[in-house]
């Protein structure tokens, strides 16, 4: 049960191997080899617990980033598999959540529902699965297709993708298991139930092999934010991840967002909006400052351009010249909302090729707050209070410093201004997220039959 | 060249092997999804130098029989196995990890990288149990409207494996470089797009992961029928296996070793680790009694369930259950081996149909050894010196319980004869059981086209 308390902030970490930043791991205090480095991780999930995160988040491909014209001079390509290093991380902390990306694209519902469903069970009900359809367009050919499937496609192979797993997840009702050695039964047969579903690109029979977890099932996630992405997410998210630029753009996207719910029959604190901030935090505006442009002056040309190719929805940007605004492109099937970010901010701010390059290096469009932990506790407060967020997803520059300072000086400065906890006040991802644990459909079936039976009597 | 030493893996089954084990006081009765007992249990295994922890696995409900008797069966919400490992990697230093994964339920790409990602996370203790999957109660799961034959299973793994291990060389061990100052992360030279294309699979590559420490994780084979002694003996490091009598294990360990030299590989890369569940006590009567209060503890639908498979159309709850079957079925050509060996026991003992569930729920045909820890330090040496086994996959039959009793009692004893480590050898799961590194594909060629460069201009 959820218990009213004061409104706060619900803040993860994002925490990709050595940093956001494109060059961080050429950075002297990164860790260059940390997506395969579990002490890295080990030390980053302890840190974002000691500062009483809500989670530890990680996005994911399904290929190889060929980046090219700078093959070789990024860090992509060798990150462990994300729910597979949040288990070995889930045993070595006791609060901290960690939302794993997983595509339903390009896996399977009964291998997705179950590895989850353990990793949920092996970390005392932490888990969150951020669900994409997967935007790279690479990953098709590791899985026998010819080409990635459309945008649109895609949006509607994740929903039927999505009900099957919530499906499996309540194969087990939460009392199924009675484990009474006396008269030798493990388990009453009426409270497992089969999934039999049958649609258009899925037939699963079910049930899962693993019981319900603590909070009921993994908390949900998405981080789309195309029209059939925020559909998606009104009907299904619990958590959404969004990259938006100003306090007015945030303000319309999470008003857009929310009033969506009731359609669903949803409220408004079902669904926590968290953008995405690129904190550089630094004693004074200054140093700050003088931070931020250390990293900058690491960015390869190539790598910058690589990058933004990338973002624009994987057009080589290369035969353009780097002094020249951005070139009309076709509308992209892959990252459609990073796309049009990039085309509002290049026009908005009249950047050339190269300017808008620098601009992503660090926050790849998520926005980018550069001061004092005090200066960047104003801003959030105001997005936190001003209907623009329900908390924030932190995106270090560089790991594993980054998340020290964000944890040494920004949380506590928010701590001091009640914004954010001391304490967690569960043990589950949804305890501290403040979200309801679901019932089991079945079990609230049957309860609503006995509800009815009881009104007809 | 030290000694020959035996390997031993534990072999977990959440609250032990024995069918009734969840209702023995000595189990721990939440076990299939309790952290805790899973790290009791690894650091158990650690403390007596095992090389390897185990979880079979199947990717789904594994049910056998009516609802009746599978609810009061133990085993039916449990961890998946990879996660289950990647958790008890952060907390352990030195024991290997065996997980299941099917061929064909699992998907290539996918499954390639969980292992390499493991292997990582552990520092160079994973290993895969390759198997097709037996269950075929799993294809409704996959959209399948059939279990697919064994030799479409079969055909399948090879091709797989061949696929994963492709991925697992998509870097070569030193392609990354991680040069700040020049902003070089990696030689993209060492960087591989495997291109299979086959019959069952299109994949593309690279893995988006680094060579893991292993280079491949140790492919671990479990079936003993034909086609998968063939997949064994052409891909397998170790296998694990079935067998209650010497002279079968015997057999098997001659036939399978002598399968590698076609496949241009010689004996000591194959380990055979035959299955044994023991049951210890401090005299021999102490140890029959414990087996027989586990015994007592199966409940009669639970033990027709156990074997009521075998006999398809009939109705065995109406058998005699104190008598030996009526008749036995033909057991099937090249199919399922562990039901040929169950079938083959049961004839020879004359067992009775009680006998025959207790028998199965025991150690579901694998060999049981109910003694002193003397008279199972004597049985497994026995079959270790005489071709039968180069060591074992133990089983216990209470957990944690079991575990602990071999760990204190049979590991001394088989220390003090030389049979075992007293500690562990190497890092890396690989150098604890002797087996060699795989060299990269693409390093290989690159170092077989430099050395026949080096030949060339040495002698001009």
């Amino acid at each position: 049960m959820s218990v009213p308390r004061p409104r706060q902030l619900t803040l993860g970490a994002f925490l990709p191997a050595a940093g956001h930043h494109v060059a961080a791991w050429r950075h002297p205090s990164a860790q260059a080899d940390g997506g395969g480095n579990l002490a890295h991780y080990i030390r980053l999930a302890q840190t974002a617990e000691r500062a009483k995160l809500d989670a530890v988040f990680l996005a994911d491909g399904l290929a190889v980033n060929m980046t090219p014209g700078a093959a070789g001079k990024t860090d992509y390509g060798g990150n462990v598999e994300p729910i597979t290093l949040f288990s070995a991380l889930s045993a070595v902390t006791s609060h901290v959540g960690f939302i794993a990306t997983a595509s339903t694209t390009y896996e399977d519902p009964y291998l997705l529902a179950r590895k989850f469903a353990s990793l949920d069970l092996l970390s005392g009900g932490r888990g969150g699965w951020n669900v994409v359809t997967t935007g790279h367009s690479e990953a098709a050919g590791n899985f026998g297709l010819d080409a990635h499937p459309a945008h649109a496609d895609r949006y509607e192979r994740a929903s039927e993708f999505h009900d099957v797993v919530i499906g499996l997840w309540d194969s087990w009702e939460d009392d199924a298991f009675t484990r009474d050695k006396a008269t030798g039964r493990f388990y009453d047969p009426a409270k497992l139930h089969p999934l039999n579903h049958q649609g258009t690109h899925f037939r699963v029979r079910g049930p899962l092999n693993v019981a319900r977890s603590p909070q009921g099932r993994p908390v949900i996630v998405q981080a789309g934010s195309s029209p059939a992405g925020k559909d998606f997410a009104a009907r299904t998210a619990e958590v959404i991840f969004t990259a938006q630029q100003t306090e007015e753009d945030a303000q319309a996207f999470y008003r857009d967002v929310k009033e969506r719910l009731p359609r669903y029959h949803r409220r408004a604190d079902e669904l926590k909006v968290m953008p995405g901030i690129y904190p550089v935090i630094g004693s004074s505006e200054s140093e700050a400052i003088a931070k931020y442009q250390e990293l900058q002056d690491l960015i390869l040309p190539e790598v910058g351009l690589s990058l933004l190719s990338t973002l624009i929805g994987e057009f080589d940007l290369s035969r353009f010249p780097a002094d020249s605004p951005l070139p009309e492109l076709p509308e992209t099937n892959n990252l459609k909302s990073r796309q049009t970010l990039m085309y509002e901010i290049a026009r908005k701010r009249r950047f050339t090729i190269r300017d808008l390059y620098l601009w992503v290096a660090g926050a790849r469009g998520h926005w980018t707050i550069i001061g004092t932990a005090g200066q960047i506790a104003d801003q959030l407060q105001s997005w936190f209070e001003h209907g623009a967020a329900d908390g924030f997803n932190l995106m270090p520059p560089v790991l594993p410093t980054g998340l020290d300072d964000i944890v040494e000086h920004l949380v506590p400065e928010l701590q001091r201004r009640g914004l954010f906890r001391r304490e967690y006040e569960g043990s589950t991802l949804r305890d501290n997220l403040g979200l309801e644990r679901p019932v089991n459909r079945h079990a609230a079936a049957r309860s609503s039959a006995g509800r009815q039976s009881a009104v007809t009597a | 060249m030290s000694r020959r030493q035996l390997r031993l893996g534990a072999f977990i089954m959440a609250t032990g092997h024995h069918i009734a084990a969840w209702r023995h006081a000595g189990s721990v009765v939440d076990s299939g999804v309790n952290i805790d007992h899973y790290i009791e249990v690894a650091h158990t295994a650690e403390r007596g130098l095992f090389d390897q922890v185990f979880v079979a696995d199947s990717p789904g409900l594994f049910h056998r029989g009516d609802t009746e008797s599978l609810s009061r069966q133990g085993r039916l919400s449990h961890f998946e196995p990879v996660t289950l490992w990647a958790a008890l990697a952060a907390v352990t230093k030195h024991v290997g990890f065996v997980a299941t994964a099917s061929t064909t339920y699992e998907d290539p790409f996918t499954l390639a990288r969980k292992f390499a990602s493991l292997d990582h996370i552990s520092k160079g203790r994973a290993a895969w149990n390759v198997v097709t999957t037996g269950s075929e109660q799993v294809y409704g799961n996959f959209g399948l409207d059939k279990h697919p034959d064994p030799e479409i299973r079969y055909e399948r793994a090879h091709e797989f494996l061949e696929v994963v291990k492709g991925l697992w060389d998509s870097f070569e061990d030193d392609a990354f470089i991680r040069d700040p100052v020049s902003g070089v992360y990696l030689d993209p030279a060492k960087l591989h797009t495997l291109s299979h294309v086959g019959k069952y699979f299109k994949v593309a590559g690279p893995l988006n992961l680094e060579r893991s420490p292993q280079g491949y994780p140790v492919i671990v084979q479990a079936g003993s029928s034909e086609p998968g002694r063939e997949l064994a003996a052409a891909t397998a490091e170790a296998i694990f296996t079935a067998w209650t009598s010497l002279a079968e294990a015997q057999s098997f360990y001659r036939d399978v070793k002598g399968r590698l030299a076609k496949y241009g590989r010689s004996p000591d890369e194959l380990l055979i680790l035959p299955g044994i569940s023991p049951v210890i006590g401090r005299t021999q009567a102490e140890a029959e009694a414990k087996w027989n209060e586990l015994q007592q503890l199966i409940h009669p639908s639970v033990g027709i369930a156990t074997i009521a498979y075998h006999w398809p159309n009939e109705d065995i709850s109406r058998w005699n259950l104190d008598a030996p079957p009526p008749y036995y079925p033909e057991a099937p050509k090249g199919r399922n081996s562990r039901q040929h060996v169950v079938l083959e026991l049961a004839k020879r003992e004359r067992l009775t149909v009680r006998q025959l569930y207790q028998y199965l729920a025991g150690a579901r045909g694998h060999w049981v050894v109910v003694g002193t820890p003397q008279k199972i330090a004597d049985d497994i040496q026995n079959w270790f010196e005489n071709g039968a086994a180069d060591g074992f996959n133990v089983m216990p039959p209470i957990l944690p319980e079991s575990l602990n009793e071999f760990v204190d009692l049979v590991i001394p004893e088989l220390q003090k004869r030389g049979l075992f480590r007293t500690a562990y050898e190497g890092k890396t799961l690989r150098e604890n059981l002797g087996l060699k590194r795989p060299v990269n594909r693409y390093a290989a060629r690159r170092g077989i086209a430099a050395s026949s460069q080096g030949s060339t201009l040495a002698s001009r």
